[in-house]
């Protein structure tokens, strides 16, 4: 089953674990600078942090840019070929999110590789703000949000072992369109 | 010999602003594995800059050397990894400050490849240092005069044209010398205390911009993955984790509040009547938008509040922490959680530390209320418990220094020159105002103030919970040996250039500390030889103190804490005794190997040389 990384901003506190954690295991040194995601902050309000990181699109517009060809999906991820890559940067500029990123000491640009399938930022994550979830789920959310904000609800409270609860219903008979 | 394999750059970048040059000193083994980085470093440079000039310095002058030190733990993985200090001889006190804050900047400054920087001199013109990856510049920006924090910080970012440089800023407060203007960073965070930023201010220093990109060094980087995992293991799995990321400080005025402690009506009393009008529920109920957390950290202390409506809306914090929403909040009766957001974020905006700014405002309240200032002081507009409206406006007028908020900006010590009858409702030890915890009865708490190096705050001792908790029945001594190790393992946490937070808060061992410092140096020291490091420089600083005129007469506490009893709350009627607190002080001497008048003995001066 495909799987994609998922951010939830909401929950980011911008503490970058996730840009160390990523230098340390594909660079093997301490180095945010080198992390294949960045947490970009709003301002002068900090009041939004997001962690950028390649949502291996299907079909990605840094291919779509890159002069040489150099890359291409596989797997379900993106990768860049550095055989044919010549570092012209054009795919930084390219992918709408500014997923790609590089750095003085290294000579191709790069980007995240879902760590081979188990990616090291979601499971470092204090807040559980980067998830890795199969692609199919992405979007569950809404749906059932949207189920629940359907205009026929009722609820009704209830009782259980002294706790309140909540039950939604539709009532039958009552549909008009 | 000891060999340093790690966690250093070796460089020490020394700017002088005068003259608009700069240059870079190696820093020997020999050198960090004795005073290991951030304090460490800051208090050594400060002594040998004080000798140089026959212990004759002002501290907002030309001579008056600034360090702002990282430590060799800032920016790697390990917990709360963001921290840096900021080391001088303050102008609030005239003697040996300093003050950290967290965030970021420290570790993008480390990527620039220095360990700790040291400003000296004065810039010609309001400027900038911008320190671009090994690169370094004094920039004239004349045209941020009187502009706030945290539009300097934007207007900075757009200037350089990239928005992930870091900076370090001061506010109006900074620039017209306020005895307890601060440095700001990332919008919010504060090295708050000692007047640090009125130092800037005095070097005409507006800004402190970095970027760096370079890795930062480690010995074992193995070793310390392996020992961070299984520190982050212990945190994440605490049963107060989420509650503190939900909270953070501020679930402490709940705490605070029910054991009597909370600073209500200027430190008069201990509980707050309206106290669930401020307290964490409410802020994450109604006002909490986020969390925010330093670089590295699980914890997430932080909160991002946002006032939706009403007349403060609009207004944006991040905080309030503990000793903000104290201060602002119940020590001024304001029981409105949006005027306590409203008056952070004019400090922070300003650049005055928030606790020396809700203590004075006390004064001035109390002082009004009971009649030992008149209408005219106040500049006859009544001033009392609760009127947010005219605290903004006293807030706005210290930060600008005009009428009665010029006497407030010189700090407590130019507060009693001005007003003597003020001196016993002013909560302050050696001219740095108390921070929010009352010790009437706890007094190792007490005795932590007293003789906390850069005056009244609980950075160096915070005794408080576990003495009311379970220790009123401990012998004096005992009290003073907690003292003692607080002061020795609480700056140990500034030297690293982390927080203690993860320690003091969710009981994370210190030992892991040790483990961490002999996978990044490679230099085996165990937690007593850290310890040791310490409390040298401990001695350190008492010794600049006492070379500046401190001695056992200026190791008190408030004089409210003896007079004036607790009124409610469960520790009503509680006060200091004065002859306990003078047993306790001799016995903590002794412990220090300090003489009756609290001097160190003469010949440890040589060990700093």
């Amino acid at each position: 089953m495909s799987k994609q990384l998922a951010i939830i901003p909401e929950r980011c506190s911008g503490c970058k674990t996730c840009e160390l954690v990523c230098s340390i295991s594909h660079f093997n040194v301490t180095n945010p600078k080198k992390a294949a995601v960045r947490v970009m902050v709003v301002y002068p309000h900090p009041i939004v942090r997001m962690p950028i990181i390649c949502s291996q699109c299907r079909i990605p517009k840094c291919a779509d840019g890159c002069p040489v060809n150099a890359i291409t999906r596989k797997n379900g991820t993106v990768e860049i070929d550095k055989d044919t890559c010549i570092s012209c940067l054009k795919c930084l500029e390219s992918c709408p999110f500014g997923a790609i990123f590089i750095h003085d000491d290294v000579e191709y640009p790069f980007k995240c590789d879902l760590c081979g399938g188990d990616p090291e930022c979601v499971k470092a994550c204090p807040k559980n703000a980067i998830l890795f979830i199969p692609e199919h789920v992405l979007g569950q959310a809404q749906r059932i949000n949207n189920v629940l904000s359907y205009s026929h609800m009722k609820e009704i409270e209830y009782f259980e072992k002294g706790e309140k609860k909540q039950i939604r219903y539709a009532e039958i008979g009552k549909e008009d369109v | 010999m000891n060999k340093v394999k790690g966690g250093y750059f070796h460089k020490l970048l020394k700017v002088d602003l005068s003259s608009k040059t700069w240059e870079v000193e190696p820093l020997s083994d020999d050198f960090i594995s004795k005073y290991i980085g951030g304090r460490g470093f800051g208090a050594k440079w400060v002594w040998d800059n004080l000798k140089a000039h026959n212990f004759k310095i002002d501290p907002l002058g030309e001579e008056n050397l600034l360090v702002m030190a990282p430590g060799p733990f800032t920016g790697l993985y390990l917990p709360s990894s963001g921290k840096t200090s900021f080391i001088s001889i303050s102008p609030a006190t005239g003697i040996y400050g300093d003050s950290s804050m967290g965030g970021v900047f420290g570790v993008e400054f480390r990527q620039t490849g220095f360990d700790a920087l040291s400003l000296k001199g004065k810039a010609p013109e309001l400027s900038f240092l911008f320190i671009d990856d090994g690169d370094v510049s004094i920039v004239p920006a004349p045209e941020l005069a009187g502009k706030g924090s945290l539009e300097t910080e934007g207007l900075i970012k757009q200037r350089i044209g990239d928005l992930t440089v870091h900076v370090a800023v001061i506010g109006p407060a900074g620039e017209n010398r306020v005895a307890f203007a601060c440095v700001n960073t990332d919008f919010g965070r504060n090295a708050g205390r000692t007047g640090v930023g009125a130092i800037l201010g005095s070097k005409n220093l507006k800004a402190i911009v970095v970027r760096g990109s370079k890795d930062l060094p480690v010995y074992d980087l193995k070793k310390l993955n392996l020992e961070t995992n299984k520190a982050i293991t212990y945190l994440r799995n605490h049963k107060f984790f989420k509650f503190w990321q939900e909270q953070g400080l501020m679930c402490v005025i709940d705490y605070a509040n029910n054991m009597g402690i909370l600073p209500t009506h200027n430190f008069r009393d201990g509980s707050f009547a309206r106290v669930n009008s401020i307290n964490g529920f409410t802020m994450e109920s109604k006002y909490k938008i986020g969390d925010a957390a330093c670089f590295a950290c699980p914890m997430a202390c932080s909160n991002i509040c946002l006032v939706k409506e009403g007349k403060y809306a609009g207004t944006v914090v991040e905080g309030p922490e503990y000793e903000s929403c104290a201060m602002l909040g119940s020590n001024l009766g304001i029981d409105n959680f949006a005027a306590v957001l409203r008056a952070n974020h004019l400090c922070d905006e300003l650049g005055m530390d928030t606790i020396t700014v809700g203590n004075l405002i006390g004064v001035l309240i109390e002082g009004y209320e009971t009649g030992l200032i008149s209408l005219k002081d106040i500049e006859g507009e009544p001033l009392t418990w609760g009127d947010d409206e005219k605290v903004m406006r006293v807030i706005e007028k210290i930060a600008r220094r005009e009428g009665v908020g010029d006497i407030l900006a010189g700090g407590s010590r130019k507060v009693i020159e001005t007003w003597p009858q003020l001196s016993p409702i002013i909560s302050q030890v050696k001219g740095l105002e108390q921070s929010a915890y009352d010790c009437r009865a706890a007094i190792s708490m007490a005795l932590g103030y007293a003789t906390s190096d850069i005056g009244a705050h609980h950075t160096r001792a915070w005794t408080i919970a576990k003495e009311l908790e379970d220790g009123r029945d401990w012998s004096l001594e005992e009290k003073a040996k907690l003292v003692i190790f607080h002061q020795t393992i609480r700056p140990l946490f500034d030297m690293f250039g982390v927080c203690r937070l993860p320690w003091i808060e969710l009981g994370l061992n210190e030992n892991h500390y040790a483990a961490f410092f002999s996978a990044v140096t490679g230099l085996d020291y165990s937690l007593d030889e850290l310890m040791a490091r310490s409390r040298d420089i401990y001695d350190l600083t008492r010794l600049i103190n006492v070379k500046l005129g401190i001695s056992r007469k200026d190791d008190q506490p408030p004089l409210r804490w003896f007079k004036d009893p607790v009124q409610t709350g469960p520790l009503a009627g509680k006060v200091l005794k004065r002859e306990e607190f003078n047993t306790i002080l001799d016995i903590y001497y002794q412990l220090r190997n300090w003489d009756a008048e609290g001097k160190p003995n003469p010949e440890i001066e040589k060990n700093f040389n």
